[in-house]
């Protein structure tokens, strides 16, 4: 798992611009956003696979662009795969309305799916929090608060690694019973909110301490929207246009529920 | 030290904007995002170690709804704590973002299931003018949440299937919000004020008194 993702130091500002950066990456994450949400509520409505085939076929296009190891991929394709597989066979034994609407479910999913996955692989959360802030206006007290929360999160495995190992100096162990793994695992995660809730505590006051969120900000990091950000996002809507006149065309477009 | 802020507005008296009690502090910001943050880890180590079990789920798909409630706990958790507007929303879109970072299979997309089970539990908050926090409320805004859960799961993953099937979906996924959202999370914050946790917060008071 990417554990790693979060515990980049929190000072780190965007990697540097250049043109080793592959491009998925270099676009504005507000931009990414954007399209991903498009993808999402654009392809609600029709369950037929064609709409969502269109708009699947563009975002695997843009793999190449992420520039993501084989390793990365696998890690994200199959569970993503496995998950739409088994959603697409549920709706196939299932569902009222024939294998052509289950595959269409199941193309639907992955085409809302794959954008949102590429997004997040190519996203930063320190880039992704300036770009909010920046460029979406999103207020400044949650939006850098949820991110200081988000640096604490390399701290709360560490304590749940902790609370683990004093649970087994103390000889707690639940062996093959599951139902007792699952009481033992409720009372870490007790422990491990308790843990939370007081680190944010004394978060909040050392944040106060210097003044946080009492004035205007000034921005280290300046999260710059480029006409390909604004290309990125009318990309997004104009395929999934597309997808739903290429469906209508073709006379297989299928309204959800419908 | 964290516990020194007994008054109910630290942030200044002169602020003008919405009564004190409806003000979002320093605090209140960190700690719905904390609780939020330690979720996502729960639920990530909760999808490591019992993996096993979820394939069990595929054998008849309504059954997962039975764990649909472990998932919505920080969209009731949260506002039971901070007790601000928005903070269901605010939460369970945090949770949200942390299983993003930790790899989730939907990547971005997530966040628009975080924001609808926020607004679902949020409207209950929302309802009540943020001024109830009984049992019988977190219970409310957990079934809440649970119905915009399901509409999103039906309309996304199970569109196709029959009717009653649907209902049913709805209604387990409803119970498990009810207990393990909604009891749960205010037994939880219950917990967490018996244990000396809550000590910067209004939701301490109730809960100790209660004893």
């Amino acid at each position: 798992m990417s554990t790693a993702a979060p515990s980049r130091p929190a000072g780190a500002g965007p990697a540097p611009e250049g043109p080793r950066r592959p491009w998925l990456s270099r676009a504005n994450p507000a931009a990414k956003l954007i399209a991903a949400f498009v993808a999402a509520i654009g392809l609600i409505v029709a369950i037929d696979p064609v709409t969502s085939g269109v708009v699947l076929a563009v975002a695997l296009a843009l793999v190449p662009f992420a520039r993501l190891g084989r390793r990365v991929l696998l890690r994200l394709g199959v569970p993503l795969l496995l998950m739409s597989l088994s959603i697409g066979l549920v709706n196939a034994v299932v569902g009222e309305d024939g294998p052509v609407a289950a595959l269409g479910v199941a193309v639907r999913l992955l085409a809302i799916a794959v954008p949102g996955v590429l997004a997040a692989a190519t996203t930063d959360p320190t880039e992704m929090a300036d770009a909010l802030v920046q460029r979406l206006r999103v207020p400044e007290r949650p939006a850098m608060g949820a991110l200081a929360a988000l640096r604490l999160l390399p701290l709360l495995a560490g304590q749940w690694r902790t609370l683990s190992l004093a649970r087994r100096a103390r000889g707690l162990d639940a062996g093959a019973n599951p139902v007792r793994a699952g009481a033992l695992f409720a009372g870490k995660t007790f422990a491990l909110l308790v843990r939370a809730v007081r680190t944010g505590t004394l978060l909040a006051t050392a944040m106060d301490a210097r003044a946080f969120g009492t004035g205007p900000r000034s921005h280290a990091r300046v999260s710059v929207w480029r006409a390909s950000d604004t290309a990125l996002v009318a990309g997004s809507v104009a395929v999934v246009a597309a997808g739903h006149a290429l469906s209508i065309a073709l006379g297989t477009w299928q309204v959800l529920f419908g | 030290m964290t516990g020194s802020v007994s008054s109910p507005s630290p942030e200044g008296a002169s602020a003008p904007g919405p009564a004190p009690r409806l003000r979002w502090r320093t605090v209140d910001i960190v700690v719905a995002a904390t609780v939020a943050a330690a979720f996502g880890v729960v639920f990530w180590l909760w999808n490591v170690t019992f993996a096993a079990v979820s394939g069990l789920f595929l054998v008849f798909p309504p059954s997962q709804g039975l764990m649909m409630g472990v998932w919505l706990i920080p969209a009731v958790l949260g506002p039971l704590i901070v007790r601000r507007p928005g903070a269901a929303v605010f939460t369970e879109l945090v949770a949200a973002a942390v299983s993003v970072l930790f790899g989730s299979a939907s990547g971005l997309a997530i966040l628009l299931l975080g924001l609808l089970q926020g607004a679902g539990a949020e409207a209950v908050f929302a309802a009540t003018r943020y001024r109830s926090w009984r049992p019988l409320t977190a219970v409310c805004a957990g079934v809440a949440a649970g119905i915009t859960t399901t509409t999103y799961g039906l309309v996304m993953n199970y569109p196709t299937w029959p009717i009653a099937w649907m209902l049913g979906y709805y209604a387990v996924i409803g119970l498990s919000a009810a207990l393990i959202a909604g009891l749960g999370s205010w037994y939880l914050v219950r917990g967490l004020a018996q244990a000396g946790a809550l000590a910067s917060f209004p939701s301490a008071r109730t809960h100790l008194d209660r004893r």
